[in-house]
């Protein structure tokens, strides 16, 4: 037996009852349409986050920074090992394999004075390597280097905003700057960063690295820190790899402890923070996903109930064709299949209306849109299962008709 | 020669208990191949009980039916469906062709049915049409079609599949004199090639187009010669 034909026949059942068969599959067009834009949206969204985050960094950072514990009476003793101090950095970078990049780091506000300009801002104190761990190009001029760590050079690297801040158009590289009455030189300017959440955003994902001011972490504890203090604010670490995440952090949190002798730091980890993303995100798929699947169902009745309305009408001819020869499984699969034909269509249109629905609501965000090709298969899959599911009771109450009982129907 | 069809002390009961109407008290009837034979006999007189039963469409209450040799009772209903479809070709009063589909497509049923390949079905519909006279309509759907076209149609899906038995349920029912008088032409075209043929009809100048007729009276077959009050 030939199913074409039968995939035929239900295409002519769509033809002859064209009403009919939209009011039938409309559960089916809604229930995909909102499957296929929640599956829309959330792949343009992780697609926008997975660019942002490969943009500031990647996903291997992690982070340290002091959490002083809430012990109220600790000997001086104790108290001269808490904290993070530039030590641990080196501490971290001997013994634990896991990270490829670990960048100390100190941020004050100080007064900041570039010619007749002068306001409050913070400075951030760090190594070299922050140039690599945030992903900053040069604009002009050099990043700080190793040399200036090792001579605790005066030298001072701003962010593209700061820059047009202190020094306006002029290129600022080579001209003199004051923090906190100590002369500095600024060395470079990074390159504008720019990242927008949606296309008419006014707010600049990356504007806080537009908005540094960084000096050699050396050259800071020299010149604004009593003689000795090593104390730094904060830790940046990045994995090789995040095979080596696990096994890593709990490296480092027992190395900290064990140098401070206390648990006086927390981590902060994007590893950790995705995951909890991705669960927050689970969340909104789920709850769209069921509004999508009830609607499915929901459409899936309708489609059972119209095919069973339509019965009457269609008595006669199953009598026919049973007194021609058809079988009861060949009734069976007619129906079935022309019942599967009418939501696959819907399926298809639910798919195109999704994917409007989707484009509509990012074109509204300013978001751009992907489309993947599990929307398709899964529009497609969900329209063919419901067609089976719900075409089942109507197949097999036509197969069982009684051949003389349906050729007498009028 | 063992005959076509055998019906011995069929009987029918539609219902249960007070309630049970007997349709057929009790038919014997042998229909050799190449019969052309008329079941007459008045409204609910179980002629089209018969003609159910000799199809295959419905099953007697008891009493022993047999069909090329075979009994038919204990049949399975796919076995009924596989002979409807290779042995009986169907005619009814009104035509009952479906209106979606084009002639050609209503004419290879019965081939689709039986698992024809669609290049040999196409080829056999044409042909069975052809020979109904109506090659020329095949792509038309029923109701661009004359009734009298409609019902020879209707004869081209009986034949194509080549069954034994042609059954027609008051075939010129439907139609105006001239027309149906063409029906039984072409059933008398179909008789001269060797067709077997029942006809149910309650219209004695039809009837006697027939090689025989039997007459039927409240569930049981008149002998022959005793008059029927139509």
């Amino acid at each position: 037996m030939n199913p074409t034909q039968f995939i035929q026949e239900g295409f002519v059942e769509i033809r002859e009852h064209l009403g009919r068969t939209l009011l039938q599959t409309l559960g089916v067009i809604l229930g995909v349409a909102s499957v296929v834009a929640t599956l829309g949206m959330t792949a343009s969204m992780d697609a926008r986050r997975d660019q942002y985050i490969s943009e500031s960094g990647g996903t291997l950072l992690m982070g340290v920074y002091n959490q002083p514990p809430a012990v109220l009476e600790m000997t001086a003793r104790q108290r001269a090992k808490t904290g993070l101090k530039l030590s641990d950095a080196a501490a971290i970078r001997n013994t634990i394999d896991g990270f490829d990049l670990v960048v100390a780091e100190i941020g004050r506000t100080h007064q900041v004075r570039a010619g007749a300009t002068e306001e409050r801002f913070r400075i951030t104190a760090t190594e070299p390597q922050f140039m690599q761990m945030r992903e900053l190009a040069m604009g002009s001029g050099r990043y700080i280097t190793d040399h200036d760590m090792e001579t605790a050079a005066a030298v001072v690297v701003l962010g593209s905003t700061r820059a047009r801040e202190l020094f306006g158009t002029a290129d600022p590289v080579g001209k003199a700057l004051n923090i906190d009455g100590k002369a500095y030189t600024v060395i470079g300017v990074t390159a504008e960063k720019i990242f927008f959440w949606q296309r008419s955003d006014t707010y600049n994902a990356h504007e806080w690295l537009n908005r540094l001011i960084v000096v050699p972490i050396t050259s800071y504890m020299k010149r604004h820190q009593e003689a000795g203090a090593k104390d730094i604010d904060e830790l940046n670490l990045r994995l090789r790899s995040s095979e080596v995440h696990k096994e890593s952090r709990d490296a480092l949190e027992l190395l900290l402890r064990s140098r401070h002798g206390i648990e006086d730091f927390g981590v902060w980890d994007r590893v950790e923070r995705m995951e909890q993303g991705a669960q927050e995100d689970m969340i909104y798929s789920i709850t769209f996903l069921a509004c999508g699947i009830i609607s499915l169902l929901v459409g899936g009745i309708v489609v059972t109930n119209i095919m069973l309305a339509s019965f009457s009408e269609r008595m006669r001819e199953v009598g026919v064709r049973k007194a021609l020869g058809a079988s009861g499984w060949q009734v069976f699969t007619q129906f079935l299949i022309e019942t599967m034909v009418v939501t696959v269509c819907g399926g298809g249109l639910g798919l195109a209306l999704g994917i409007v629905f989707t484009f509509g609501i990012m074109s509204i965000m300013q978001m751009e849109m992907t489309i993947t090709p599990l929307m398709v298969v899964v529009a497609l899959l969900a329209a063919t299962l419901v067609g089976f599911f719900f075409g089942m009771y109507p197949a097999v109450k036509a197969s069982r008709l009684d051949p003389v009982v349906a050729l007498r129907y009028e | 020669m063992q005959p076509l069809m055998s019906l011995k002390d069929i009987t029918k009961v539609y219902g249960e208990g007070d309630l049970s109407v007997e349709a057929l008290k009790g038919i014997r009837l042998e229909v050799g191949a190449g019969d052309y034979i008329a079941v007459m006999g008045p409204s609910g007189s179980g002629k089209s009980t018969l003609m159910h039963i000799l199809g295959l469409l419905d099953s007697p209450t008891a009493g022993s039916y047999q069909l090329d040799g075979e009994e038919v009772a204990g049949f399975s209903r796919r076995k009924l469906a596989h002979l409807r479809n290779k042995k009986i070709g169907f005619i009814f009063q009104n035509f009952n062709l479906l209106p979606k589909a084009s002639l050609l497509r209503n004419v290879e049923l019965p081939l689709l049915y039986g698992g024809m390949g669609r290049k040999e079905r196409r080829q056999l519909a044409f042909e069975a049409l052809a020979r109904v006279g109506l090659a020329d309509r095949a792509k038309h759907r029923p109701n661009e079609l004359s009734g009298g076209q409609r019902q020879r149609g209707a004869i081209a899906r009986a034949i194509v599949g080549r069954p034994q038995v042609i059954m027609a349920d008051e075939p010129t029912g439907n139609l105006d004199q001239q027309t149906g008088g063409e029906i039984l032409e072409l059933f008398d075209e179909l008789r001269a090639g060797g067709q077997t043929l029942i006809m149910v009809t309650h219209d004695p100048s039809i009837a006697a187009r027939a090689r025989e007729t039997i007459r039927i009276v409240d569930g049981l077959v008149l002998p022959n010669g005793q008059q029927v009050a139509a």
